[in-house]
Formats: structure tokens, sequence, C-alpha cells
């Protein structure tokens, strides 16, 4: 293809092209003298180009149009909830940036554990008996034959296990099951707010199945170096008891805790919730030793035992009558913390159990990817955004307006775009932190945008001007097919890397698909009418 | 009404001068050849496009700095470097091989300490795979969701193909084209193929619904589809190059990759659209005795 730029011969022509802005284009010298007759309904202003001897465009009527309104109400919604102001003499926003437009570190670890399924012709706790005894392992189960096991066994391996076991493998994920995904989000949380970090977010990646492969930890304002840190750090756990009033002595450290439970019912079905716990030899002396010591088997409930977690008090119980006794007697390396009844009972279990754990993860994780963005660069980027949308805006607009030459078309028109942006960005303080990605998603969605307001303008001064407000519609009515069809294609296209755990990707997709539905749905419709009213006044 | 096809201002294509095999021949040549050429990348190295380090795992470290090339290789010698690129504004843009994690928890700390204001971004080499995978899928799955909605949308065989075939063959061609230019497939890339489904569709549904839904003569609704498309494609180009200029000047390699790859998807996407798209849907319509 050729390019010819030949600015004198388009101009003489184009009243041949597009007959209905020939008269405007005539008028237009007036036009630009001409004040608004009403408030421009957008941020921004639309100069009105009511010659004297036409009819002025009458706003009122336009704005009266459902569509037309909700773009404007949804446009000072957005802008209250982007909330542009100064803070500290900086200019700050609701707007939730993602890490490369952020300072800090991101973190995706990959779960050395694995979700699988299996049948056995055995009842299931007897296949279970049977596996845990092949397989040293922790092993839990998830659903109704689905198993968590909580080390890495590559799938040959484990399917030669299964079946020696008295079973068949009959699927094999790497991962951990959704509730242990949440469990590993909670610990690492309790564990980052605990050290002071002002801006984390942990997200487990959780697949179709509910098999969660990778979990993302993201740390505004982190080093790599220390985040690695940070995240493989293992918290100071304790039990004390109290000896005489508020005062207690060091029973055992958390070293001596070889293995957590997770919550369960004791007895079982009571609904009377605990975690049991296990100390090594040395520990079950040392807590038999201060129990005796301090009176707790005599008069357990004038010397309870204290748990704590980094010097804070987690838990606090009395030895039960039946423990007191035992315990005067021999150690004991099985124990039962119980919490309590109900779904009140189940949560402090849960928390307990995560404490027991001292900020240890359930299951081992490796780094799979991790990232780096130092403030220099995010302020940077930014602004090279910011930058760069403003380009292309003006860019847009240059294009538009060489094509239609009509300041009455092209206003609204970038209006229109603006307000797109506008919204889709009130709505992504809501869901979506915006990383790159996202902002490439952005301009994705003003480079469509722009295009279905070529196909509505195109398609209804099709054939020029018409003074029936009905044939406008049908007009409007069509070019909004074609523009369905596209947006469907787009939302369908975008789909899958929405649903995908690509993590980076993710906003992307959410914020095309958003802008796409925000563009079909609210503004291009109104900007339909807007023109409407604009063309047939 | 319309009475001078010339009138785009841009772009002196007569839409209606050529019969449907002219049209056609030439994107299907250049189709042939960019089938070609990822097919002997696929046999040669496995993949039919170059995949970038988010796919094949390491480190991409990118700072700016006046150390020379040669200094920056000798603060990472017993580092995996793999190459160092440099634009303008003293950027530096380095790339390292694969490396265990307490190597590049070294690392870290040796760019800490040599260049403090380095964004680092490590990809392991699974995990870089399990990307890839997914991006793949992601790809297939756009396209054939993209597909059923056409085929959906139309429901006469030809037209809905001519969209598919021409998105296709954008997307071919424009991989192919990577190819050529030195762009790696990575993450960022792969956003700009799938963006380039949905701006290639745009225009071919709007001429296959001016031209098959409408009354009138073809050679009109053709050009007056072609007239609105080209003014189309052409605003959309308008925001990529702005967005081009500005990141390969502010040297944010993200962004440049994806306005690259845009700005040869959518070059790519108009000869599609108007020569294999309007070849095949004039071929029809034609066949169909219309004129």
């Amino acid at each position: 293809m050729s390019r010819k730029k030949d600015k004198n011969s388009t101009k003489s022509e184009s009243p041949q092209i597009a007959p209905a802005s020939k008269s405007a284009v005539a008028a237009k010298p007036a036009a630009d003298q001409a004040p608004a007759p009403a408030a421009p309904p957008k941020k921004s202003p639309a100069p009105s180009a009511a010659a004297p001897e036409k009819k002025p465009i009458d706003w009122i009527a336009i704005l009266k149009n459902w569509q037309v309104a909700l773009v404007i109400i949804l446009v000072a919604a957005s802008i209250v909830a982007i909330n542009p102001h100064f803070e500290n003499g900086e200019f700050t926003t609701n707007l939730q940036f993602g890490l490369d437009l952020q300072t800090g570190t991101w973190l995706q670890m990959e779960f050395q554990s694995e979700v699988v399924a299996f049948q056995t012709d055995l009842t299931t706790a007897q296949f279970i008996t049977n596996l845990q005894k092949n397989l040293d392992a922790e092993i839990y189960l998830v659903g109704d034959n689905r198993l968590e096991i909580r080390q890495l066994v590559p799938e040959d391996q484990l399917r030669q296990i299964f079946t020696e076991s008295g079973g068949t493998l009959t699927s094999y994920e790497v991962g951990v099951s959704r509730e242990t995904a949440e469990q590993v989000k909670t610990i690492l949380e309790n564990k980052l707010n605990g050290l002071g970090t002002k801006n984390a977010n942990v997200n487990p990646l959780i697949g179709f199945d509910g098999v969660a492969h990778y979990i993302r930890v993201e740390l505004a304002g982190v080093s790599l170096a220390e985040a690695k840190d940070i995240v493989g750090k293992q918290g100071k756990f304790e039990i004390r008891i109290h000896t005489t009033g508020n005062e207690t002595e060091h029973v055992l450290y958390g070293d001596t805790i070889t293995s957590v439970g997770i919550p369960s019912q004791e007895p079982p079905g009571s609904n009377s919730w605990g975690v049991s716990f296990t100390l090594s030899d040395q520990g079950a002396d040392q807590f038999r030793q201060a129990a005796i010591q301090y009176g707790a088997v005599t008069n357990p409930d004038s010397h309870r035992l204290d748990m704590l977690l980094d010097d804070v008090v987690v838990y606090s119980a009395p030895l039960s009558p039946d423990l007191a006794t035992k315990l005067q007697t021999e150690p004991i390396r099985q124990l039962f913390a119980s919490t309590g009844s109900g779904d009140a009972g189940l949560q402090s279990a849960k928390n307990l159990e995560i404490h027991l754990r001292a900020g240890a993860l359930p299951v081992d994780v490796v780094v799979a990817g991790a990232g780096y963005t130092p403030a220099n660069f995010s302020d940077y980027y930014k602004l090279m955004v910011v930058i760069a949308g403003m380009l292309a805006l003006v860019a847009v607009g240059l294009v538009i307006f060489y094509r239609y030459r009509e300041p009455t078309i092209v206003l609204p028109m970038i209006a229109t775009n603006i307000a797109e942006i506008i919204i889709l960005l009130g709505f992504a303080t809501f869901i979506q932190q915006l990383d790159l990605a996202a902002i490439a998603g952005l301009i994705a969605v003003l480079g469509t945008g722009i295009d279905q307001l070529v196909v509505i303008t195109d398609e209804i001064l099709h054939e020029g001007k018409v003074p029936s407000p009905t044939l406008y519609q049908k007009r409007l009515t069509r070019a909004l097919g074609i523009i369905m069809i596209s947006a469907a294609t787009v939302v369908i296209a975008m789909l899958p890397l929405a649903l995908l755990d690509l993590s980076s990707l993710r906003g992307f997709a959410i914020i095309t698909i958003l802008g796409v539905l925000i563009g079909v749905l609210i503004t291009r419709p109104a900007y339909g009418k807007i023109i409407m009213g604009i063309l047939s006044r | 009404m319309l009475s001078n096809i010339y009138d785009m201002g841009f772009i002196s294509y007569d839409v209606n001068r050529y019969s449907p095999k002219q049209m056609v021949i030439i994107p299907l040549i250049l189709l042939i050849l960019a089938l070609a050429s990822l097919g002997y990348m696929m046999a040669t190295t496995g993949m039919p496009v170059k995949p970038g380090l988010d796919f094949s795992g390491g480190t991409a470290v990118t700072l700016f700095t006046t150390d020379t090339d040669t200094q920056m290789e000798e603060v990472f010698a017993g580092y995996p470097l793999i190459s160092i690129t440099g634009g303008i504004n003293n950027g530096k843009y380095l790339k390292f091989g694969p490396m265990s994690d307490d190597q590049l928890q070294s690392l870290a700390v040796l760019i800490n300490e040599n260049y403090p204001d380095a964004k680092i971004d490590q990809i392991g080499a699974t995990f870089g795979q399990a990307l890839q995978q997914q991006a793949i899928l992601a790809l297939i799955f756009s396209f054939i969701g993209m597909s059923l909605v056409v085929f959906i949308a139309f429901r006469t065989f030809v037209p809905a193909a001519a969209v598919v075939l021409s998105a296709f063959a954008d997307i071919v061609m424009t991989a192919a084209a990577m190819n050529l230019v030195g762009i790696d497939l990575s993450l960022p890339t792969t956003a700009a193929l799938l963006m380039l489904i949905g701006y290639s569709v745009d225009s071919d549904i709007l001429l296959t619904m001016r031209t098959l839904k409408r009354q009138g003569k073809l050679e009109d609704k053709l050009a007056g589809a072609f007239r609105t498309g080209i003014i189309m494609t052409t605003t959309t180009l308008a925001a990529i190059v702005a967005m081009w200029v500005v990141a390969y000047f502010g040297q944010i390699i993200v962004i440049w990759e994806i306005a690259t790859v845009l700005i040869i998807g959518l070059v790519i996407d108009m000869m599609n659209t108007w020569l294999t798209n309007a070849g095949i849907i004039k071929w029809y319509l034609l066949r169909r005795g219309e004129r």
C-alpha cells in the first residue's frame, strides 16, 4: 500500500464524501466565535458550534437522555473514587499500583506439595492408613477422594506407592488445596504484619479445580534480599507457666514441638474444637518438670500455661485435671489445646495452629520468580505512562479531526474516550491493581474505544443528514450491533487470560474486559445519543 | 453520495479496482512464507517464536549507569551474564541465565551494593515453562473463542471463515515479523498478540456487516466500509505510535515491545482486512450474484 498525503485535494473533496458535515464546515468560522448556549456536559468542554443562523444544539435535551446522564454521574463518582488530592505536598490518588509502578518486591512461590485423586476398593480410612505406612509425608483428605500430600513426590513414584497401598492414582497436580493455600496466606500475612511491613499483599493463585500451585507475595517498599529474608524467617514460640500472681517462668521453646495437627473436635463430633501437638522427649520432660516444680499438677487452675509467639500471649489455659494427674506419673508427648465450641472455637483453633507452627508454613515453598522495582523506576514509569497516555489522546484527536474537520464531532468523541478511561479507572480502584500490563490494557481500551466511536459516527453520518430522529435511532442501533459483536469477540478473546493464573497478564485482561463492557454498555450508547442530538439540530 | 474513493486522505488504494484473485494473492504468498519461517523456527528451536526471559527463565536487570559494558561484565563476573543491551539515556538491560536461589540472593545483594536503583526480575526455569504453556493455551483459547463468536454472529460460513482466516494471518505474520525484528515472545508480547486478535476482528466485522447485511451496490458498500475501517486503524495506530515514541525515548521496554508488536500487527491487519478479507467477501458476494 502506498501512502499519499495530499492535504489540499482532501480538503477540497471532503464535502463530497461527508455531506453531513458539509454545511457545518461552511458555517465554522462563525461557529468558533459563538458562545456555548448551555454548560457543556463534560469535563472536557465541547464548545458549541451553533452558528447564529442555525438552531443551537439543545444540550438540555441531550442531557435528558438517561445514557448521557448516567455517564456524567459515573464520571463524577469515579473521580470521587479515584480521589486525586495533595497529601504532604505530593499528588496522590486512591489508585492501587502494581509493583512495576510502585517501589517494592514481588515473590512468586511454588508449593512443594501435590493434590491427587485416588480410587480404591478399601475404605478411605484404611487406604490412607496403608498409604501413610508407605509414604513418609503428611497426608490430608480434601474432598471426597482427593488427598493433599505435603511433600513433593514425582508422579511415577507416587503412582507406584498408591498401587502398593491398594488403590490407584487417578489425577496428579502439584499444589495445595484451597484451605491450605488460605492458611499459608494467613501465616504469611501475620508474619508480614508483625514485622511492620506497610503494604503486604499475599495471593494464592488458585486454578479452576481449587488447587493452588503458586502463592504470590507483594511487599511495597522492601528490597528483594530483605523480602526473601522475611518470608523465610520463623517466629519465636514459647510456653511459659504462671508461678505466683502474674509472674511466669519459661517452660519450653517451639523447637521442641515436633508436629502440629489440624483443628479437630475432641471428642469427635462434640463440636468442641482444639489443636493437637506433639512434643519431643526432651520437651515432654521439660513440660512435666515445670508442671511439677510450680505445682500445676496439684493445683492446675492457679498455674495456667501461656503460649507466646514473639513474646505476645496467643493462648492461655490451665492443665486439664486428667492431664494434671497423668503428668504426676510420666511425661506426656501428645497434647491437645482446646479452644472452645462452635465456629468461634474452630476459628481460634485455626489461629492457634498457625501460632504453634511459629510462622513456619505447613508446606515447603520454593521461589519460582521474583522482582524488585526501585523508587526511581516506579516514579519514572508513572510519569512516562501519563505522558504516553496524553500523547496518545492528542494523536487520536489529530487523526479524528483530520478526518471529520468538525469540532462538534471530534470533541464529544475525545470527551467520551476520556470519560471511558475515567470510569474504568474509577472501577479499577476497587478491583484491580494497575501495573504496566494493566496500563497496556487501558491503552487497548482507548484504541478500540475510538475505533467504535468512529463506527457509530460514520454509521449515523452515512447517507447524509436526515431530519428524522427515528432514522438516526435506526442507524445508531445498527452501529451498536456492529460494536456488540466486536466487543463480544474481545471479551471472549481475553477471558482465558483473566481466568488462567498468569498473574501479570490477568490485570491486562481484566482491565480490557472491564473497559470494553463499560464502553459498549455505558459510554458508547451515550455518545450515540450526543452525536444524534448534535446532528439533529 | 460517495464519488471519490481516494478521499481517505491517507492511503490511495481503491478497494474496488482489483479482482478477488488479485487481492488475495499477495497476502496468501506472505502467509505461506510466514508459516514456513515459523515452521522452520519450530523445527530448529522447538518454538515458533524465540521465547524471552519470561518463558525461558532467567534474571533481567534494568538500570541506569554510566559504567561501560566491560566494567559491568567485571562486576558480574561469576554470574551467568548472557547479554547487555544498551539504549539511550544510559539505560542498560542485563540478562542472566538461570541461577540457584542462593546465587540469586547474592546477586541481589551485589546489585544493591553497586546499583541500588536497579530493577530486578527473576523467573525460575520451571515457572517460565508453566507460564509459556499457559500463554500458548491462552492464545489458542482466545482464538477459538473469537472464532466461535464470529461464526455465531454471521452464521454463514464463507464470511465468518474470512474473518477468522484474516485474524489467523495477522497473528502468524506478526509472529514471523517478531522473529525478523528480534522481539522475543514474552508475557507482554503475548498480550500484544492477544490485543491484535481484538483489533483485527474489529475492522473485519465492520467490513462484513457493512457488505453482507446492507442494501446497496457492492462497490459503494466496500468503499464505505474501507473509509471507516481505515480511519479506525489509523487512529489506533496513532495512539500506539505515540506510546511507542514515549516508550522508546523513555526506555520502558515492556511498553516498547507491546507497541512494536502492535504497530507491525496493525499494518499487517490493514493488508489482511482490505486484501484478504475484502477479497474473499467480494468473491463470495459476486458469486452470489451481487453487483
